[in-house]
């Protein structure tokens, strides 16, 4: 079984090494981490600052930044955890209510309050937990309490209607708790993607804390208040104001090692100059979703710098292809013939992103590296159009603004650039994100969508292939889907039923390589993910974006 | 008699008012793009669960029915459940109104206490430097833009100046110029304005001047919303200067004054108490209307500063599409305005009773 009784506490410890080693001033880090491997790493004593000995001057007046303010673009404004699927939501509540596993882009999934999982060959998985974790209120950790917290999430019957049970969780079928550590998931695909699903999903919830505190009427664990929260995370929660902050201390009975900061604030600023602002004023240590053009603000003040990581985050164009032209393969291929890439990285995003080919980003299993982005061909396009049929025609764009890193900006270079063919004509319409969300949720049947070409973007944050493509090119069930095509649908649900696991990657290569060819999008490019950080945090973002204060270290 | 049929007739239109805002909104939302359950869920969420949210939120209902129950809603005190937490829309108002308060009053303080002597002066000194200093001011108070104030504020204030310069010395650091590094100087980090929030409510920091006779946490409100406060301030002051530099030199040149100066009353007796009386009416309407404006949003301030008031969840409601959310601080906003326009309208028949006769 793939990562069964793998140890988490040899990756931290060599991420810790890893970054202590390379920090400027290092050799004081390196020595508290190797000093006490059981202290918090926390190590680096005075002078680590901004290399002049001057302190850090990150505005907390201690140089050994005990506590640390992370600020996000959004803020949860609600203590139920499985409610939103919202990456924003996660980087807050993962430190309070613990996953199960922690997943490592690229590397899959690692025992975190689980101690080792074994697929059965009845289509379940039995997990074992560990003994040794409590709750914030004191209560244990049970079996009982993962399983009740899956079924919570995986049936709308019992819990919150949230598309973390739908999606997140979508071949997961229900689960049942064997002993008082073990618990017995069961599901409805192969044991792999099953992994990634629980991997990524499934979380360790207090049943009495959370019948306690549910809200009949309103379907959710509700609160307002700081003890409201009950999780097993290293943090707990001490202070909640909605809408504003979370301020969260070191449990201090947690089963692991002690987190490297004893305070934590977390809290969100809507505006990108606002972020990088509370950063250079040491309002903030590490802030997330900086635009390209606040990136020099913040590379040209001291004591903080800008840290950038390719997303699982790919834009791109569907082209809904029950209607002309986009039921032509050849138009759709020269759509993407048509298109600069490349350009519309290096001008647009300032080099913030990078080419894309097909529907998943580097990292994500299945991920195909031997496919290249389609380079722009005017001729070829032009051609490709001829061969349709549909030279002449006139087609629309419809892109959102605000969503995705100058999304209004590259929607329109998209339709400049395929307006530039000679015999396609392309307009755009900038609108609201909920136009282009609706026009991707309409299915394929031509009397219930009116936008059949959109850009959209998606972050496969499971780390799999299948979450970036079954609900956009699987027929079966899925009335959302946005091409219609049985041979693509096909293998992607033969990979569902793949049990050995480089069998299935192999399989998910070639259902990208598929896509790549049949061009269901207007492929274009892997978003990155830039991050300001003072520069006293040893730390390096990670591709599903996620921010984890554990991998941190000052 | 006259004043309380006055004040009748004004709240009747005000009800009138917000019926008629509550049912634009709810036409709005009707005809907005965006289906409201797939916002609810946000991207991937299945048919299945959309259409179960549908039923659940009555949203397949015909509209005239989720009208009627809105409307039933509301007269209940029931201005539904906010889609992105799950938590009653009046709640979520409610504790917001504190820090809006602060803002609004704050931002008002600054106006009277900056614009009405400048007004004075201004009428008084026609045509001397003082005099096109104020209106220079006027000028650049009302055409700058205050998203834009707000960020040159926090640029210069919070962030050039709120960061340490370890070689600056003393002699800068005395003056409070610029933020030292540690260790602070003398042990208080006295400079250096924040970019924003509010770390402290007023009202905590009053409690704590007389709980536990400590004024650090008064400071950290004043540090906090002196920025914001001034963005704020910065187009209403110059809008009452100029009130009051006009509405001033009209009183002016009226026979009263005359008769009072040949009476031998003392020039600042005159300005301040008759004349200043009189141009307070324009005054109070301005300052009443403009009270409502800053109380139902100050929105574009309060997001530039980060402002945890109605105006920064506004925008996070709009941000996040959570429609009952919207509605609800927009109702507020609209029962704000009419109240205090109906208070306005009864201070001003209190010191023009031809008002309310007419």
């Amino acid at each position: 079984m793939q990562g069964a009784e793998k140890r988490v506490v040899g990756r931290r410890s060599v991420l810790r090494y890893t970054a202590g080693a390379t920090s400027v001033v290092g050799l004081s880090a390196l020595a508290g981490c190797i000093g006490d491997e059981g202290d918090n790493g926390n190590g680096n004593g005075n002078g680590n600052g901004n290399g002049n000995g001057n302190g850090n001057g990150n505005g907390n007046g201690d140089s050994d930044l005990d506590e640390i303010t992370i600020t996000l673009s959004q803020f949860p404004d609600t203590i139920d955890p499985l409610d939103h699927i919202t990456g924003d939501y996660f980087d807050v509540f993962d430190h309070i209510y613990e996953p199960l596993f922690d997943f490592e882009p690229g590397e899959g999934i690692f025992p975190r309050v689980a101690e080792s999982w074994e697929a059965q060959d009845d289509g379940t998985t039995h997990i074992e937990l560990r003994n040794d974790v409590v709750f914030h209120n004191g209560d244990d950790l049970t079996a009982e309490d993962v399983a009740w917290t899956i079924n919570r999430t995986v049936d709308p019957d019992i819990g919150v209607v949230s598309p973390i049970g739908t999606f997140g969780l979508g071949s997961i079928e229900g689960a049942e708790a064997i002993d008082d550590t073990t618990v017995s998931i069961s599901y409805g695909a192969s044991a792999g993607l099953a992994e990634f699903e629980f991997g990524n999903y499934a979380r360790a919830i207090n049943q009495q804390w959370a019948i306690d505190n549910y809200d009949a009427e309103n379907e959710a664990i509700a609160g307002a208040d700081a003890e409201d929260f009950n999780g097993t995370g290293p943090y707990q929660v001490v202070d909640f104001t909605s809408g504003e902050e979370i301020v969260v201390e070191a449990f201090d009975d947690y089963w692991g090692e002690e987190p490297p900061f004893q305070q934590v604030t977390f809290n969100a600023s809507g505006e990108s100059s606002g972020r990088a602002n509370a950063l250079e004023t040491g309002e903030a240590d590490v802030t997330m979703n900086i635009l390209p053009e606040d990136v020099s603000t913040i590379q040209d003040a001291d004591g903080v710098e800008i840290r950038n990581v390719t997303s699982f985050r790919n834009i791109f164009c569907p082209m809904k292809n029950t209607v002309e032209p986009f039921d032509s393969q050849e138009f759709r291929q020269a759509m993407n013939y048509a298109v600069d890439n490349q350009e519309i990285v290096d001008t647009i995003l300032s080099g913030f992103g990078e080419a894309r080919g097909q529907p998943v980003a580097p990292g994500i299993n299945g991920f195909n590296p031997d496919i290249e982005p389609y380079e722009q061909d005017i001729g070829r396009a032009e051609s490709l159009v001829e061969d349709s049929g549909y030279g002449g025609i006139e087609i629309e764009l419809t892109a959102p603004q605000g969503r995705y890193l100058n999304d209004a900006a590259i929607g329109e270079t998209v339709a400049d650039m395929i307006d530039q063919l000679d015999n396609v004509s392309c307009e755009v319409d900038i609108v609201d994100f909920g136009v282009v969300s609706d026009a991707n949720q309409a299915g394929v049947d031509p009397d219930e969508f009116e936008i059949p070409f959109y850009m959209i973007g998606w972050g496969t944050i499971t780390g799999d292939t299948d979450y970036g493509v079954q609900g956009f090119f699987t027929i079966p069930d899925n009335p959302a889907r946005t091409f219609d095509d049985e041979e693509l649908s096909d293998a992607i649900l033969e990979t569902q039923q793949i049990d050995d696991v480089d069998e299935r990657t192999q399989a998910l290569e070639e259902v990208n390589a598929m896509a790549h060819e049949k061009a269901p999008f207007v492929f274009l490019h892997t978003q990155e993910s830039i991050y300001g950080v003072n520069d006293v945090i040893q730390w390096e973002p990670r591709e599903d974006e996620t921010i984890y204060v554990w991998e941190m270290d000052a | 008699m006259a004043m309380r049929k006055f004040l009748l007739r004004r709240v009747l239109q005000g009800i009138i008012v917000i019926w008629g805002v509550v049912t634009i909104l709810f036409g709005l939302r009707a005809v907005s793009p965006g289906d409201p359950a797939t916002l609810m869920l946000g991207e991937g969420a299945s048919r299945e669960l959309v259409e179960r949210v549908r039923e659940e939120e009555g949203l397949n209902e015909p509209i005239y029915v989720q009208y009627l129950e809105y409307i039933q809603g509301l007269l209940t005190g029931n201005l539904g459940y906010s889609w992105q937490s799950n938590r009653q829309v009046s709640a979520m108002v409610i504790e917001r109104i504190p820090a809006t308060i602060e803002l609004a009053v704050a931002a008002t303080i600054v106006a009277i206490v900056i614009a009405i002597p400048l007004g004075v002066v201004s009428a008084t000194r026609r045509n001397e430097p003082s005099d096109y200093g104020a209106t220079l001011f006027s000028l650049l108070g009302i055409s700058t833009p205050n998203f834009w104030l707000g960020l040159m504020l926090i640029l210069v204030f919070a962030v050039w100046f709120g960061i340490p310069y370890p070689t600056v010395n003393t002699s800068v650091l005395a003056l409070g110029i610029v933020r030292i590094p540690y260790p602070t100087y003398l042990g208080y980090d006295f400079l250096g304005f924040p970019t924003g929030r509010r770390a402290v409510g007023f009202h905590d920091a009053v409690l704590a001047i007389f709980l536990e006779r400590s004024f650090s946490e008064m400071g950290t409100w004043l540090r906090h919303i002196a920025l914001p406060a001034i963005t704020l301030g910065t187009y209403f002051t110059a809008l009452i200067t100029r009130l009051t530099r006009s509405g001033m030199i009209d009183e002016l040149g009226k026979p009263y004054v005359t008769a009072t100066k040949a009476k031998g009353l003392p020039g600042v007796l005159i300005r301040y108490k008759h004349v200043l009386r009189n141009t307070m009416i324009p005054i109070i309407t301005v300052l009443g209307l403009q009270m409502g404006t800053l109380m139902g949003g100050a929105v574009i301030t309060e997001t530039v500063f980060n402002w945890p008031g109605l105006g920064l969840r506004l925008i996070d409601a709009l941000n996040t599409r959570d429609w009952p959310l919207m509605q609800g601080i927009i109702i507020f906003i609209a029962i704000a305005f009419v109240v205090i326009n109906i208070i306005v309208d009864a201070l001003y028949s209190t010191l023009d009773p031809r008002v309310s006769d007419e």
